[in-house]
């Protein structure tokens, strides 16, 4: 006998929306939530919310099942899922503003050192552009979406995802270079 | 100046590409995210199975576990008919409000007034048995409110799940603190403001329009100025900007 192929995102799909199957949602997760989970540590800055987000988009990808049209690829099915999930929780936390966002931890010194402050560098200037951009940035970078696709997850035209990129990379080149050039002037950095 | 900004730019797209680049993640994390979502699912799936639904004329009087619906009249059918509906879409995550009356006329007025004020306590979000207590002007009463918040008889719907103790752990629930947890998780994995790609309108979820709109054209905003700043506009039914 013939091995079996492993099943198609599309071939899970199906059986999620005709008959509920967990495992066919288990395969889902076990094949696409890593990438998920890169994505939403990215836009929500914490690693234990990151994982949240994706245990709901998850659910949510369960209980919509029959929302999904074969038209969709899965992935960009999911990057939509997901990024609703994180975009609800960003609102949810300006709602409550007494919850910050998860702090950063201090700078480390040396080589290593050096790399994680330009890393947080980055996560903190991610936070001071606007939420739509942030998202398109993430899924640009982490997962080298196109536009069309950044287009069809955000339901918005290509020419709304570029003006939207190049707007979040001048607000993030602006928040990166100031930074030094504060710190040359004797500021506090 | 402009060759600067050029070479800025360019560092900023190697940054981009180097910086947000995906780490590995562990196994555990992904069977963790498998058997929670799961789990929530056969919550949920319990809920709508053993709970029915009560109406009396003037709107739903009780929510609760097992046996037959009652409804005297026609009226008092038709409440009880759309209070499941929309509670089977809010177990869905497709309703963020409840628009089916309650009559809370049969409760003696001090659960009525705990039980209209958790009411107000906004979808997704919590407060504390104190809070309300303050808030319907019995301040100090935090132990009665929790204890008519625990005879609710129409849990869902009036949300007394999202009660929480002062220190914001859980307090108690009826039906057991896993439910209350998956509740509120279940709320959280809910929007509030979603839009249609094709009409690019921005609805609160359960508005009419949204709902006529096809389910795989909706996305999910944090607020408004996002959703115009993508070219989206308010909806004129549900008005989100009132919300």
């Amino acid at each position: 006998m013939v091995p079996r192929e492993e099943e198609t995102d599309r071939e899970l799909m199906r059986r999620l929306q005709r008959s509920g199957d967990e495992r066919a949602l288990t395969r889902l997760v076990m094949r696409h939530s890593g990438r998920m989970l890169a994505v939403a540590a990215r836009l929500l800055g914490s690693r234990a919310d990151a994982e949240d987000a994706v245990q709901r988009a998850f659910l949510r990808c369960h209980t919509h099942a029959r929302d999904y049209r074969p038209e969709w690829t899965v992935t960009t099915w999911l990057y939509r899922i997901l990024t609703n999930a994180c975009i609800d929780e960003i609102r949810r936390r300006r709602a409550r503003p007494e919850e910050p966002m998860p702090a950063t931890t201090p700078a480390a010194s040396g080589r290593a050192g050096a790399a994680a402050e330009a890393r947080i560098d980055l996560k903190a200037a991610l936070t001071k552009v606007p939420t739509e951009a942030r998202v398109l940035l993430v899924l640009r970078y982490v997962e080298g979406l196109s536009y069309g696709e950044l287009a069809r997850v955000r339901g918005i035209t290509v020419n709304t995802v570029k003006s939207q990129l190049k707007r979040g990379k001048e607000i993030l080149k602006a928040a990166l270079v100031e930074r030094p050039r504060r710190r040359h002037e004797g500021g506090r950095g | 100046m402009t060759s600067v900004n050029q070479g800025t730019l360019f560092d900023l797209e190697a940054t981009l590409h180097d910086r947000l680049r995906p780490e590995p993640v562990e196994a555990e994390a992904v069977r963790r995210i498998a058997r929670g979502a799961l789990r929530r699912l056969e919550q949920i799936e319990r809920i709508r199975a053993e709970f029915v639904v009560d109406a009396s004329e003037r709107g739903v009087v009780a929510v609760r576990r097992g046996g037959r619906a009652e409804a005297a009249s026609r009226a008092a059918r038709l409440h009880a008919e759309r209070g499941r509906e929309e509670l089977h879409e809010y177990l869905d995550g497709r309703r963020s409000y409840f628009g089916v009356p309650v009559d809370l006329s049969r409760l003696a007025p001090f659960q009525r007034r705990v039980l209209e004020g958790a009411m107000r306590v906004p979808f997704g979000e919590t407060t504390s048995y104190s809070a309300l207590a303050a808030r319907i002007g019995c301040a100090g009463a935090a132990r009665a409110v929790g204890t008519a918040l625990g005879h609710n008889p129409v849990p869902f719907i009036v949300p007394c799940h999202r009660v929480l103790r002062g220190d914001r752990t859980l307090g108690g629930y009826a039906f057991g603190l896993p439910m209350k947890t998956d509740l509120l998780a279940l709320e959280r994995s809910t929007p509030i403001l979603e839009g249609c790609t094709s009409t690019r309108i921005l609805c609160r979820v359960g508005c009419g329009a949204l709902a006529r709109s096809r389910p795989d054209r909706r996305v999910a905003f944090a607020s408004i100025e996002d959703a115009r700043s993508v070219g989206y506009r308010p909806c004129r039914v549900c008005r989100p900007e009132a919300a």
